[in-house]
């Protein structure tokens, strides 16, 4: 039995099985299957999750997907589409996305809500109606205009001129 | 299946798979198997297989494994309550869109 320790040192150690196991599977692949997902990993280590666990739920289900349809017979075309692009930016955004793309959009959410802050003038009307949303802040800023809080929306929007 | 086609499709599909699943359960390969026979032609078996995973990560859709004589377990999805509460939604999102469409089309450009 190996110390839980040294889990700190290598990473987990369920993580490291769990990895070795998903690429024996796809050894086991035919080969024009194995050249494809081979391609897909490493279009995905560089624009997928960043998340270590969410990144393994994806190599499990990817190898799910070419085992299945390699067992019905689905050539690797078939799998894929006509853009093998647009089918792995389908695929992907079902495992969060990395780090650093998320943060970005936050940023820009933020610069967003703060060049409204100062479109709306004295600022209160605006900030407050942000703030009175509650909950989902996210998507208040998103859906400006969306019609939310009735009031403050429609005065800022006769000033600003900018949102339509 | 044209460029324009692959474009409007993407904002539907993940309603069409919700529609499938209400006629009965399936599986991928069955579903996109359907899709071909209504005349979709191009639409990938990973884009769907992605769409399966998105709309049960959305608790829109049940899922059981079922043993298959070859290959992995197969996943079969069937639509559940919230599921077909979404679907609902869709369909009545697709008829503001098209019937706002059809305006347009018939009133051409005048104001």
């Amino acid at each position: 039995m190996t110390p839980k320790w040294i889990e700190l040192v290598t990473g987990s150690l369920d993580d490291k099985k769990r990895y070795r196991r998903y690429k024996a599977r796809i050894a086991a692949l035919p080969e024009s299957y194995r050249t494809a997902v081979e391609g897909v990993v490493r279009y995905l280590m560089y624009t997928g999750p960043g998340d270590g666990d969410q990144l393994m739920t994806m190599f499990d289900d990817l190898a799910d997907l070419f085992e299945q349809s390699a067992a019905d017979g689905v050539p690797v075309h078939a799998i894929v589409g006509d853009d093998p692009v647009a089918f792995v930016d389908t695929f992907k955004q079902n495992y969060g996305q990395g780090g650093w793309l998320g943060k970005e959009q936050r940023r820009l959410t933020d610069a967003i809500a703060r060049a409204e802050g100062q479109d709306a003038g004295g600022g209160a009307a605006a900030g407050g109606g942000a703030a009175a949303g509650g909950g989902a802040a996210d998507d208040d800023v998103r859906r400006r205009g969306g019609g939310a809080d009735t009031g403050n929306e429609t005065d800022a929007g006769d000033g600003s001129g900018v949102s339509r | 299946m044209g460029k324009q086609m692959t474009e409007m499709l993407k904002g539907v599909l993940e309603g069409i798979v919700l529609a499938a699943l209400s006629r009965r359960p399936a599986y991928g390969y069955e579903i996109t198997a359907w899709l071909r026979d209504l005349g979709f032609t191009d639409i990938a078996e990973g884009t769907i297989y992605a769409l399966l995973i998105r709309v049960e990560q959305r608790g829109l859709v049940d899922v059981q494994k079922v043993a298959s004589e070859k290959g992995p377990p197969r996943k079969v999805y069937s639509l559940n309550a919230l599921g077909r509460t979404n679907l609902d939604e869709f369909w009545g999102t697709w008829s503001f869109l098209v019937e706002r469409l059809e305006q347009l089309h018939e009133g051409g450009m005048e104001r």
